[in-house]
């Protein structure tokens, strides 16, 4: 039993946790500019595999992995402003919104993988480890890389959740995205801070794409699979929730990690995706409410 | 000074602003009578930005807000509360302020803190509540609020939407002696409002609009110019 939890349990588990961290990043930043823009992202992916490549290529130019950890989420924001001002914007005011924002997300998400492609090949690549070895605790054999990711993912998580809910700044992030007329009128600049939402998301899914490229590969469609389990996140913890798509996501992960031991790891996404299902019918608003109500 | 020279707004199809004409002095509350749907919201909505006018000018201390963005509006010293308050939920009292210094930018920490003071003051049962979540207030506290968070930024202009609908007496009363401040810090106060004698006693002026035009404009204070205005919106 104990040999079991050591070598088994405990080891899958931090496994799960270093992906969930990583999944909870993607998925904030898609549920912040859903709750704020009433946008679905479909390129929200492409830009978490745009994060890993430029990982890949600074990282091969010679710029240290701790560097880029800064270096790669600040070069997503000025890429972020100019897809929400030059794109997303001259559709945002048509009728329907939702089709029009989702069509243009979605080709820029395959203009995105095309342009990987046609750049760096469409073989996959991976970036040296930057932190070796393990640690042993309790006898389990914890991968310090993974521990570190984790450590670093829930810290920007803690510092995501304390701008939105204890800075002037998150007021108005939540005012904006509860009633964007009236947050206006009270003086928020509101174009400002819908565009800087959407480059904050970016910058998210960018930043965990140079964490999670090191433990897997990279490669032009990287970002398929992975915004599919972000967006059942975003589902289950609820459209536009914080708190939603950190216990989600975190949840979820755990769920593929401890099943795979049971039954075929085949099955894996199946649960995870029925799991959407059944929340869907059920509770269809999600875990917590969205971004701005109480 | 506020200068509305021959105002159109349309949403979609409909022309719902034809053609207002409208001036007001600092310090001056400004009455706007009419019966439902004659374009009093919309009116409000204009200037604010919610809404674009499709022509005519609008003009705050020599300032063009016409075609300006909502935000742009309030930083140019607008204050807007509309109808049924629209309190942010998610944001504590306190927060629903401070966003409302964001209409006086670059006054400085100490001069914004000075405000927020003064609004707690003036206003004890939200200093109470300040760490509350907006919503958990009842329908007057809330009124408070809009009105506080508007005032907290020092608007020049005043816009303000059906204040008392629902309200106790004594809360009304309030309410009015709110505007009373307002005026008397200097601002243009135009205030919509259904209770028609409550707003007069606040009121220097007044405009009764009919289908998008004003079709009377008078002295609040004239018993002749109350007869007309009273005769002409039939309440």
């Amino acid at each position: 039993m104990i040999d079991y939890l050591q070598f088994v349990l405990a080891p899958q588990m931090i496994t799960g946790l270093s992906l969930g961290v990583a999944v909870v990043l993607v998925a904030l930043g898609l549920t912040i500019i859903f709750g704020l823009l009433d946008v679905i992202n479909m390129s929200h992916g492409e830009f978490y595999a745009v994060g890993a490549y430029l990982a890949l290529s600074l990282g091969a130019a010679g710029i240290s992995f701790w560097l880029l950890l800064v270096l790669v989420p600040l070069l997503m924001i000025p890429i972020g402003f100019a897809v929400e001002r030059g794109l997303i914007q001259r559709v945002f005011n048509a009728p329907d919104r939702h089709t029009t924002t989702l069509l243009l997300t979605f080709g820029l998400g395959l203009v995105i993988e095309e342009v990987l492609a046609v750049i760096y090949g469409p073989n996959t690549q991976r970036p040296p480890t930057p932190i070796r070895g393990a640690v042993e605790v309790f006898g389990v054999m914890l991968p310090n890389y993974r521990l570190f990711l984790i450590g670093f993912g829930v810290a920007v998580m803690g510092l995501v959740a304390l701008v939105v809910y204890r800075t002037r700044l998150g007021a108005m992030v939540r005012a904006a995205a509860y009633d964007r007329d009236m947050a206006a009128s009270l003086g928020v600049p509101v174009a400002l801070v819908f565009a800087g939402a959407f480059a904050f998301g970016l910058a998210l899914a960018g930043l965990a794409g140079v964490l999670l490229a090191p433990i897997y590969s990279v490669f032009p469609t990287m970002g398929r699979d992975f915004i599919l389990l972000a967006f059942t996140v975003v589902i289950v913890g609820g459209m536009g929730s914080i708190a939603g798509a950190v216990v989600a996501g975190l949840l979820l992960t755990q769920v593929q990690a401890v099943s795979s031991l049971f039954i075929s790891p085949v099955w894996s996404d199946p649960i995870v995706f029925g799991i959407m299902v059944v929340m869907l019918m059920v509770r269809p608003q999600g875990l917590f409410g969205r971004l701005g109500r109480a | 000074m506020l200068a509305i020279r021959d105002l159109h707004t349309h949403y979609g199809l409909s022309h719902i602003i034809q053609g207002i004409d409208l001036t007001a002095a600092a310090g001056e509350v400004i009455g706007i009578f009419g019966r439902n749907g004659v374009g009093k919201t919309t009116l409000l909505k204009t200037i604010a930005g919610w809404v674009r006018p499709t022509s005519g000018g609008i003009r705050l201390d020599g300032v063009d807000l016409g075609g300006l963005s909502p935000d742009a509006i309030a930083r140019r010293g607008v204050g807007f509360v509309p109808e049924d308050r629209r309190i942010f939920p998610g944001l504590t009292v306190r927060e629903n302020l401070d966003l409302g210094l964001l209409q006086r930018r670059g006054r400085g920490r100490a001069a914004e803190r000075r405000s927020v003071d003064e609004v707690f003051a003036r206003f004890p049962r939200l200093a109470e509540r300040r760490r509350q979540l907006g919503t958990t207030l009842s329908g007057g506290e809330q009124q408070m609020l809009a009105m506080a968070r508007a005032l907290v930024g020092a608007p020049s202009l005043l816009l303000i939407d059906e204040p008392t609908e629902g309200l106790a007496p004594m809360i009304v009363e309030q309410i009015f002696g709110i505007i009373r401040d307002a005026k008397a810090a200097g601002a243009v106060v135009l205030l919509v409002e259904q209770n028609v004698h409550g707003a007069l006693a606040v009121a220097d002026r007044f405009y009764a609009i009919e289908r998008g035009r004003v079709i009377l404009a008078g002295d609040a204070r004239l018993d002749k110019d109350r007869a007309a205005l009273l005769d002409a919106i039939a309440v």
